[in-house]
């Protein structure tokens, strides 16, 4: 369980979360809308513990455990997972190389036995498979060269592979066509467990759209306007922005 | 340029004591030395390489003769190659018989190269060195066997040294020169490199001497028609360490590859300076230099390309890359193109910048400390410029030497 309790961060001296609070539990998948500016981006980078994004007041715990003070890359190895809203690419880095490195590293972090290379070889293939990325883009450096599309799907890979216990996904809708959502909804489908299971991983879907709610059914959907949740609801709350946008959310905020 | 008056050193006074009664051409070599001085840093072209200051503490007295050198690097000694040695300036080949097709010796000195009269330091070679090592192979033989040539410096005090090697007609040769030892002297090495028509060298050099050494090396190539001359350099930096790279086209559809890593730490100098003059038509020329610097090191490349008038249909480029690790961390490039013919196409580009900091982030989101992602992304920086290196034995040590450094910085 993801637990936000009246989160505060600054980013160059303004105040982008101001008092955000939000509990996602195990297994159960969160998605939250609002407008652009509204720190949706901010919330993201700030549980994710990237430099400059450090909370000013506030606590996150992941299944209790307060991760604010750690690394990034503990963090990680705890089992949080961002998918970016705009990957990265990193030339000269084979793409192969880095997963296997990165699942590996969280492995020995959380002390358990890494996976040989020709097993990674193995499950990295089954999972290409899954999220539509053939053998030969596993080939080059990571994501260069890749279309928006193709750089989402290879955060979906990722993801896949590492099977995190909780997983914010950033606008990874945004770019996509209908086939893909639907495999961006089959990756979350195939890792989202029981609900009330302890060890079923959560989901925290960060998007401007209904249509990818339609792949992924979420439990819970929150409205972020002006750094606050300002209101939360079921299912229907998204059909319902949709079709009347924010504006009267962005007012009562 | 001109310099003004000043004492000689002990290195120039015992220098000159060695230059008494020299035959006409060095006579005349070291008197051009003695006009010039050292290069310093109101000298064109040395402006990053003071050899004057840096040879202030070097032992004026040649360094020690009879040193034993020790064992080629493991994974070299593994390629079986042709072990040639210059141990403090001596000159050092097996006395068994030669493999097919190869010869080597040693030779008498050359007394010329193309810029003898501008260059002090190829002059001061020039006046000290007697003999040099001689390798040629023969015509249309393909010597696929590596040869290292090394260059072991001990202890302090100067030493010079020649090499002339000569390809022949078609001739193709894969060699590899290593500039070792711990010494803390003043070695100087000058190459003639002869490829003749249709020739192929594959040249490749490791530079990893201790930190306190004064290395400079110059390797002239005469390339002739439809030669290549393939060149992989890896510099680990010293005191100073300057290697240049003299390719001269004497005529047309040749081709050179010349690629160059430095990799720096603490207070190392590395310079990689270099003259493609292209006078034969038709002929290609990519270069690729990066530098990657931490602490207080110094990288410097010079890369010019002269395209004389004859050089038509010229494909020539040059890019110079650095990642600077920290704030004392120093690059400077200076690419030139000075053409002279019309229908050619050239460019050169170069680039300084820091690791990046939103892939840093990227990669540690995924599990990878912050030292394994920095490691990466250098070795990603540096990875690709070695890409040319045909031999993989060789493309292996070069990779291990990286890696190695990576995991000492």
């Amino acid at each position: 369980m993801l637990k936000i309790d009246n989160l505060h961060v600054s980013v160059g001296g303004h105040e982008i979360l101001k008092g955000l609070t939000l509990a996602v539990p195990a297994g159960e998948v969160h998605a939250i809308m609002g407008p652009n500016g509204s720190g949706k981006s901010t919330l993201s980078y700030a549980v994710a513990g990237r430099e400059n994004y450090e909370a000013s007041e506030g606590s996150v715990t992941l299944n209790g455990e307060n991760i604010l003070g750690l690394d990034p890359n503990e963090r990680a190895a705890k089992g949080l997972f961002l998918s970016f809203q705009h990957p990265m690419e990193i030339p000269g880095v084979a793409t192969m190389n880095f997963i296997r490195t990165a699942l590996n590293a969280q492995k020995r972090a959380r002390g358990e036995a890494e996976v040989s290379a020709a097993d990674f070889l193995k499950l990295i293939r089954a999972k290409a498979k899954i999220v539509g990325l053939s053998d030969e883009k596993l080939k080059r450096p990571f994501n260069v060269g890749f279309s928006g599309g193709e750089k989402k799907r290879m955060e979906m890979l990722q993801m896949a592979i590492l099977e995190p216990a909780f997983a914010i996904m950033d606008e990874t809708d945004s770019g996509l066509d209908i086939d893909a959502l639907k495999m961006v909804g089959d990756v979350v489908n195939s890792l989202r467990g029981q609900k009330g299971n302890k060890k079923a991983p959560g989901f925290l879907v960060i998007t401007h759209y209904q249509r990818l709610l339609d792949y992924i059914k979420p439990d819970r959907v929150h409205v972020l306007a002006a750094g606050r949740i300002v209101k939360s609801g079921g299912p229907e709350l998204a059909t319902e922005l949709e079709k009347s946008g924010y504006d009267k959310f962005v007012e009562a905020a | 340029m001109t310099n003004a008056p000043k004492a000689a050193t002990g290195l120039e006074t015992a220098l000159a004591a060695r230059a008494q009664s020299l035959p006409p051409v060095r006579a005349l070599a070291f008197e051009t030395f003695q006009r010039l001085g050292f290069p310093h840093r109101r000298v064109e072209g040395w402006r990053w390489t003071d050899f004057r200051a840096a040879l202030q503490d070097i032992a004026p007295a040649p360094a020690p003769l009879h040193e034993i050198a020790p064992p080629l690097a493991g994974d070299l000694a593994g390629l079986k190659p042709v072990e040639l040695r210059i141990v403090n300036g001596r000159i050092d080949v097996p006395a068994n018989a030669f493999p097919k097709g190869v010869q080597y010796g040693i030779v008498d000195a050359v007394g010329t190269i193309p810029d003898l009269e501008t260059h002090a330091l190829a002059a001061l070679n020039v006046a000290m060195s007697k003999k040099a090592l001689g390798v040629e192979i023969g015509a249309g033989v393909d010597f696929a066997q590596p040869i290292v040539i090394r260059h072991i410096n001990t202890g302090a005090g100067f030493s010079f040294a020649q090499s002339l090697m000569r390809l022949c007609e078609g001739a193709s040769a894969t060699i590899i020169e290593t500039f070792e030892g711990e010494g803390a002297g003043f070695y100087s090495h000058l190459f003639h490199l002869v490829l003749k028509e249709g020739a192929s060298l594959h040249r490749h050099v490791i530079h990893e001497t201790g930190a306190g050494a004064v290395v400079q090396s110059i390797c002239a190539a005469k390339v002739e028609g439809g030669a290549a001359f393939n060149q992989a350099s890896l510099s680990l930096g010293a005191r100073l360490a300057r290697h240049e790279t003299h390719v001269h086209y004497v005529a047309g559809g040749a081709k050179a590859e010349i690629a160059s890593a430095a990799l720096l730490a603490g207070e190392r100098h590395s310079d990689f300076t270099s003259e493609v003059l292209h006078i034969g038509d038709a002929c290609t020329t990519r270069q690729r230099h990066k530098g990657v610097v931490k602490d207080k090191g110094r990288n410097v490349f010079q890369g010019k390309f002269r395209v004389m008038k004859s050089a038509q249909k010229t494909d020539a480029r040059m890019n110079a890359d650095a990642l600077l690790l920290s704030e004392t961390a120093e690059t400077d490039h200076k690419p030139e193109l000075e053409i002279y013919a019309d229908d050619v196409q050239c460019a050169h580009g170069s680039t300084a910048g820091a690791l990046d900091a939103e892939a840093i982030f990227y990669m540690r989101q995924r599990g990878l400390t912050d030292e394994a992602a920095r490691a990466l992304l250098i070795e990603a920086f540096v990875g690709g410029v070695f890409d040319q290196i045909a031999h993989p034995g060789i493309a292996q040590a070069f990779h291990t030497r990286i890696v190695r450094w990576l995991e000492d910085a």
